[in-house]
């Protein structure tokens, strides 16, 4: 009996989900079509402009090495501090070895 | 679980057999991904920790004992520290006019090739190197300072 309720609710679950993906009667995420490029000109600009402005094929390598170069920064200092702290905590303590 | 009387920590045969083919294929498809970062998807971060996984997989189908004898800790730091320095004098490469400015890619002396072949794009691929340097050194280092805590006596 649990086990059927399970899997009915596991379908009842996909089954919403495939009515929430379905573009034409279900969630809108953001407007489609020609709104788009009034709404979202910055998303334009970097498909448009990236090409020229940084050299790379891959616009998200410009976008997150160019545009957002500060964001990659910080990611890079979070990791090197993260992994500091790691090396520095979890090495053996010479408490430990008497 | 019985101890075998090697107790390593290592796994068994064919873990190991199956790694040793293994682990060459990962490292190349993850130096493919720092080396193509700026043209096709992924790139620094992505590739550098394709590479660590193989160095995982190494450390946990040869154990600790092996890693041991090809992990080099203050080389690792220091190839860490250099990536992170190697990303941050590529960034300041355009200073005269903005911090992250292309300055290789407008009128640079080399990396200013056609877009879409490999030796275009300015510091891209100097910024993926150094990146994937890092993570790859970083993860490692982390994994390994994680096997090697023990607080219990073996």
């Amino acid at each position: 009996m649990k086990r059927t309720i399970a899997y009915l609710s596991l379908l009842f679950i996909l089954g919403v989900l495939l009515y929430i993906a379905n573009p034409n009667y279900g969630l809108v995420f953001g407007p489609g079509g020609k709104e788009w490029l009034s709404l979202r000109y910055t998303d334009n600009y970097y498909i448009t402009h990236g090409l020229k402005e940084v050299g790379g094929m891959n616009i998200v390598t410009d976008i997150v090495f160019d545009y957002r170069g500060y964001d990659t920064i910080g990611e890079a200092t979070v990791l090197f501090t993260a992994i500091a702290g790691a090396v520095a905590l979890l090495r053996p303590w010479r408490r430990d070895e008497s | 679980m019985t101890c075998r009387p090697r107790c390593s920590g290592d796994m068994g045969l064919i873990v190991k057999t199956s790694a040793r083919a293994i682990i060459p294929l990962i490292g190349i498809f993850g130096a493919y991904i720092v080396v193509h970062g700026h043209l096709t998807p992924g790139g620094g971060f992505q590739g550098g920790a394709t590479i660590a996984g193989a160095g995982i997989l190494f450390l946990v189908s040869f154990g600790l004992d092996e890693m041991k004898k090809h992990y080099n800790k203050s080389l690792y730091s220091a190839l860490e520290g250099i990536g992170g320095l190697v990303f941050l004098g590529a960034a300041m490469l355009g200073m005269g006019v903005a911090f992250f400015y292309n300055a290789l890619w407008h009128n640079g002396p080399f990396f200013n090739g056609k877009p879409g072949t490999l030796l275009s794009a300015g510091f891209l691929p100097i910024m993926n190197l150094a990146v994937g340097l890092k993570v790859f050194t970083g993860l490692i280092s982390a994994l390994t300072a994680i096997a090697l805590y023990r607080r219990w006596k073996s």
